[in-house]
């Protein structure tokens, strides 16, 4: 082979090396695929945010038990994501319910200014959200910068006061570490892996 | 103008020494594997004849290999005849011609591989999301290999363009000048391209684009298959596949026809002229051939009515301008002169032929009412089965067989006057019990037949095993003729 | 000199676009990305290469110009400050410069074909970010990503256009002849 040849097959090799690596070898193409397959393999500990519930108490985000949590993020007001989010949610509850899974399930907003406790309440009127399994919340001001960062959501002004983001359902083990994002309809491999973790 | 006779003597000797070479190989793979797929389609034949036992995953396989083998092969060897020829008129760099080679056959063996050893049984046509959802029957690997492979072949084919476009460009003045269109309004026709630089530049032209158009749907379902989360849209993807193929398999003849263009003269002694009416059919082409593969979606209810329209008006208008020019001029030249009918002439008049008489059922599944009750019945393979097997395939039969002559023309020997008319017989019998079944309502690319609709399958398997001896026949004629032409050397 | 200046310019362009980039996707790829890349095309242009360097060459500046264009390092130059950084830094120096080094003299054949296959990325990106039904980027809305998808098919079209017409009408082929006909007898 030529120099030249062989010179540019060592390029083609260094250059497929680096982008396997910058795709998390061929995995993420995008920052929410990333987000998934970087929170699966790092595994990071959930820190103590607080959060204020329906009746306007405060408690950790993560509640103090032995169980599996299940997170979204939220804000009440929306029109789409939200409300099939909300409707998977609630599908989600009915059958670890049924399967009779111990879980704990919290959905969060992320917009504390806008989402006073009617709307909270509201919202968890109309998914059936009752407090037992599933409750609904709001970041506190404090928290709310931090906790959008550790948990990469990223919520886009839409033009309409509302905001586009990133939903997903996100797993705390029971540790406190927080293991895993699956999309708001991927049911089985939620449960799957809830079963696993419990 | 740059020609030939412009380079130095001993450069151009051994430029056209090393082309007659990897065009002989080529032209001989190409009949190997023309033989391998006939031989895959009698399988095919014979157990939707009932007469053997073949596992249904086997079948779409075997469907697969032959659909994706065929266009590759007849485009291939097509591709084989216009750079052999086109050397007569520009110089073109051989070593483009090999990478084109070795793309093609590392494509060849991606392809194979994944139906092969990966099982994948998608068809040809790869529609989405046939190859994301196997039910198991393949892995994504096999259908990324298929995808990679049909890539391959089409970054061999974009080089072979490059290199053939830039030649035609840089010698008549652009590639508007290799088309010839300023002669259409004015000017002495008679200084015109010859008609092989016409045929080239035109293929050149809707051949690129649709590889382009392939190469995008080729990477996006790549995509999808590797990153489910990128969905494409279904419609569009059908829309560029069936572009892309249309343009593909039609590139094919016009590319295998300008052997007709070069040899034909040989026997009749007058040049094949290029006149007034040739540039426009050829120009006719160029644009029709782009607008025509509408024809392929008029089952598609959602499709906008004017892509109907414009599929049915230019299914007519297509190729029936150069078609006719071309027919009518071969029987102009023939006619009349004192000719020696050898194998590779009777060949290439059986290809010219044979093109022609398959766009009639092509016009018919052309029309929108027609194609309602007919598009996925044995009509269409009946189609193009004749302007292929009794067109294309014949008209690179004609070219191989003129390649290992020799100087002088002889007589048809008995043995190949044999083999010529169990290829006529056998096709033309073939062809036909396609076109029965298709009139008959028998469904396409289906693995199982009824009872009742094995009788056409059971001719036709005949048929079949008769047009496999013919080719077996062909094919040994002429490695027998590279092997008898290289110890006279 | 002038076109250390043209260079600069645009690279100050790009700074001048940023806070258009980081509302609008298309702004960002399809105006940023673009005139960072020309600000090192430009200066590689007027750099000496070795033969033997412009294959490499053009491997380092494709790979990047790869790279950029994945939808996550789109949203990582805006969520990170070292990968905003990164990509000022970058698109200039190892995408435009490498390119401008290598692509103008490489053989005809072989542009064309960079340029073909240029034309059918652009249409699979087309594809994807108008057809996706999940949202690519998650800085972006997903009207802003159909817009994008729309934008690379223009700039399809625009660029098949620019590319076409001379190769049509055979005139600014004159400047590749002169190169490809000394190549020419170099091969056979």
């Amino acid at each position: 082979m030529s120099r030249a040849g062989a010179y540019t097959l060592t390029a083609v090799v260094v250059a497929a090396t680096g982008l396997y690596a910058a795709t998390d070898g061929l995995r993420a193409l995008t920052a929410e695929a990333a987000r998934r397959v970087q929170i699966q393999e790092t595994r990071p500990a959930v820190p103590p945010f607080v959060v204020e519930g329906l009746q306007g108490r405060r408690h950790a985000l993560r509640p103090d038990s032995n169980q599996v949590v299940m997170v979204e993020f939220i804000y009440t007001t929306c029109p789409t994501i939200c409300q099939t989010a909300g409707g998977d949610f609630a599908a989600l509850r009915d059958r670890a319910v049924d399967r009779g899974l111990p879980v704990r399930m919290l959905s969060v907003s992320f917009d504390p200014a806008a989402d006073g406790l009617s709307e909270l309440r509201d919202y968890a009127d109309r998914h059936g959200a009752d407090g037992d399994v599933w409750s609904v919340a709001r970041l506190r001001p404090a928290d709310l910068q931090d906790a959008l960062r550790f948990f990469r959501v990223k919520a886009v002004p839409d033009g309409w006061g509302g905001y586009q983001h990133n939903a997903a359902v996100l797993l705390i083990d029971p540790d406190g570490l927080l293991v895993a994002a699956y999309d708001t309809g991927d049911f089985d491999r939620i449960l799957a892996h809830v079963e696993q973790l419990s | 103008m740059r020609t030939l006779s412009q380079i130095p003597d001993n450069a151009a000797q051994q430029s056209a020494t090393k082309t007659a070479a990897v065009i002989k190989l080529s032209i001989g793979l190409s009949g190997v594997v023309f033989l391998l797929m006939m031989i895959f389609g009698l399988i095919m034949r014979a157990a939707q004849a009932g007469w053997v036992d073949l596992d249904n995953a086997l079948f779409y396989q075997l469907l697969t290999a032959h659909g994706a083998g065929m266009v590759g092969t007849a485009t291939f060897s097509g591709a084989a005849i216009m750079w052999y020829f086109l050397a007569r008129h520009v110089a073109l760099n051989a070593t483009v011609y090999i990478a084109f080679l070795g793309l093609f056959l590392l494509g060849v063996v991606l392809v194979l591989g994944s139906i092969f050893i990966g099982g994948f049984g998608g068809a040809w046509n790869f529609l989405f999301p046939l190859p994301a959802l196997s039910g198991g029957i393949w892995e994504v690997g096999a259908a990324v290999a298929f995808c990679l492979g049909y890539i391959s072949i089409g970054v061999g084919f974009l080089l072979y363009y490059l290199e053939v476009g830039y030649k035609i460009a840089r010698a008549y003045g652009g590639l508007l000048g290799g088309l010839g269109w300023r002669f259409v309004w004015h000017g002495d026709v008679s200084r015109a391209p010859p008609p092989t630089v016409i045929a080239a530049a035109s293929v050149t032209i809707f051949n690129s684009i649709g590889i382009i158009f392939g190469a995008i749907v080729l990477v996006a379902t790549i995509v999808n298959l590797l990153f489910p989360e990128f969905a494409i849209d279904a419609l569009m993807a059908k829309n560029a596949i069936l572009f892309f193929g249309h343009v593909f398999i039609n590139a094919s003849i016009y590319m295998a026809v300008t052997a007709v263009y070069e040899v034909i003269p040989e026997y009749t002694g007058k040049p094949w002229k290029v006149s007034r009416v040739f540039v426009i059919a050829w120009a006719v082409v160029v644009i029709f051939v782009q607008g025509v593969y509408f024809h392929h979606l008029l089952q598609d209810v959602n499709m906008p009515k004017w892509s109907m329209v414009v599929g049915q008006v230019m299914s007519y208008g297509s190729s029936v301008v150069l078609i006719a020019v071309t027919v009518y001029s071969t029987a102009v030249y023939l006619k009349g002169a004192a000719i020696k009918w050898d194998l590779s002439l009777r060949l290439l008049v059986l290809g010219v032929i044979g093109w022609g008489v398959g766009t009639i059922p092509a016009f018919i599944d052309g029309m929108v009412a027609v194609n309602k009750i007919m598009h996925n019945t044995m009509w269409v393979p009946g189609h193009f089965h004749t302007y292929l097997l009794l067109g294309e395939v014949a008209m690179a039969f004609g070219f191989a067989a003129w390649l290992v002559r020799g100087r002088a023309i002889r007589e048809t020997s008995a043995l190949d006057r044999f083999a010529f008319g169990a290829y006529v017989a056998g096709g033309g019998g073939f062809v036909l019990m396609f076109l029965w079944s298709g009139a008959s309502s028998i469904p396409r690319r289906w693995a199982v037949h009824y009872a009742q609709w094995q009788l056409q399958s059971q001719l036709a398997t005949v048929f079949a095993t008769v047009v496999v001896l013919a080719t077996a026949l062909l094919v040994a004629g002429y490695l027998r003729g590279l092997l008898r032409r290289g110890t006279e050397q | 000199m002038n076109t250390v200046l043209l260079s600069t310019l645009c690279f100050g362009a790009a700074l001048v676009l940023q806070p258009m980039a980081r509302l609008d996707p298309v702004a960002h790829m399809l105006l940023q990305y673009p005139v960072l890349g020309v600000s090192g095309y430009l200066l590689g242009l007027k750099m000496p290469t070795a033969p033997d360097l412009r294959g490499p060459l053009l491997v380092l500046g494709i790979t990047c110009v790869g790279f950029w264009m994945l939808p996550r390092s789109l949203d990582a130059a805006l969520d990170s400050p070292g990968m905003h950084l990164a990509k000022l830094v970058t698109l200039p120096l190892l995408a435009g410069l490498p390119l401008g080094m290598s692509v103008p003299r490489v053989g005809a054949v072989l542009r064309g074909f960079l340029k073909a296959q240029s034309l059918s990325m652009l249409g699979v990106l087309s594809f994807l970010y108008s057809h996706a039904p999940i949202r690519i980027c998650n800085s972006y809305l997903i009207e802003d990503q159909q817009r994008l998808g729309a934008g690379f098919l223009w700039l399809a079209g625009g660029l098949s256009l620019l590319w076409a017409v001379p190769l049509f009408l055979g005139h600014s082929l004159m400047p590749d002849l002169l190169l490809q006909r000394k190549k020419h007898h170099d091969l056979c």
